[in-house]
């Protein structure tokens, strides 16, 4: 990655013009011509670099709700936790962890009703008590920015 | 307040949740794909960008090949009436991407969580480090990753297609 692809990075995360030529603005901002910074782009996504051209939502102002959850189960349901993840839609992310409550996810779904339904599913599939889910929706959000300068 | 969606608008966040096309026009695609005018896509964007349902269109990096290969969710347990105060320190910080208040309970005391991001695992344990001496809170933990199960992005319209 060179010193054009950093900028490439960074001025595609701070705002991709809404716009019938978006990548005509930008390459007029980085000073290049609209072909290669498409052939750029193009690279980027080919290597994973940039996983996607996306919108970010607010999902609560979208009429959405959510909750970051953790589970506990013990290390030999770890596998059967994933598969069971993975089957829903409305979970994310999941990552696992290195505390008692080992299975990290998120869950964006309809209506608080189905975030709900969906943590009590888990719950009777894994057979873990309740004591063994943490629910742990938002309370008051102080930053959310995902935009990272390349650094090398 | 939440704003229902109109039926083009369904239409076209369906089209795009999990992104848009890698194309050099990808706005005239993308209202080719659903059947309605370049204008009305753009007029639907911005106004999700006015009302604040839409934070932005942007590319999404994988921050591990953009040199940030380690990261760490840290959780802090704060006094009830330092929340906000320690909240907006630790959005301050640049390696910080996430932070939010979150309840606690018994099993879980727990109410600040934040996200933070480094070159190494050392760079993240200093930048914790520092984060812990600026706000002045030693109750916390770092929930190191040990596997990335799941990562998708949010599917706002069910489809159908997976």
């Amino acid at each position: 990655m060179d010193k054009l692809d950093r900028q490439i990075i960074t001025e595609l995360q701070m705002d991709f013009p809404i716009s019938p030529d978006p990548y005509g603005i930008i390459a007029d901002r980085l000073g290049i011509d609209t072909d290669i910074l498409l052939d750029r782009v193009q690279a980027l996504i080919g290597s994973g670099t940039i996983r996607r051209i996306g919108i970010s939502v607010d999902s609560r102002k979208m009429g959405y709700s959510s909750t970051l959850a953790a589970v506990r189960v013990a290390p030999d349901s770890v596998e059967s936790a994933c598969e069971i993840i993975e089957t829903y839609p409305e979970i994310t992310h999941s990552y696992l962890r290195a505390d008692e409550f080992n299975i990290w996810f998120t869950v964006i779904a309809i209506s608080q009703q189905r975030v709900h339904e969906v943590l009590e599913e888990l719950r009777v599939k894994l057979n873990i008590e309740l004591s063994d889910v943490l629910d742990l929706p938002v309370k008051q959000l102080f930053k959310l920015d995902a935009r990272f300068k390349p650094t090398k | 307040m939440v704003i229902a969606l109109s039926e083009i608008e369904r239409r076209l966040l369906a089209e795009i949740q999990h992104g848009m096309p890698a194309s050099s026009t990808p706005y005239r695609d993308v209202a080719e794909k659903i059947g309605v005018d370049i204008d009305d896509v753009l007029e639907i964007l911005n106004s999700w960008k006015k009302d604040g349902r839409m934070r932005r269109v942007g590319a999404i990096v994988n921050h591990f090949k953009v040199g940030l290969q380690a990261g760490a969710m840290v959780v802090w347990q704060v006094e009830e009436d330092r929340i906000e105060e320690v909240g907006k320190m630790m959005a301050s910080f640049p390696e910080v991407s996430h932070a939010y208040e979150r309840p606690s309970n018994d099993q879980w005391p727990f109410n600040v969580y934040t996200m933070v991001h480094g070159p190494g695992a050392e760079d993240v344990r200093d930048t914790i480090k520092k984060m812990s001496a600026k706000v002045g809170i030693k109750n916390y933990k770092q929930l190191e990753t040990i596997r990335e199960l799941k990562k998708v992005p949010p599917t706002y319209i069910l489809t159908g297609d997976k």
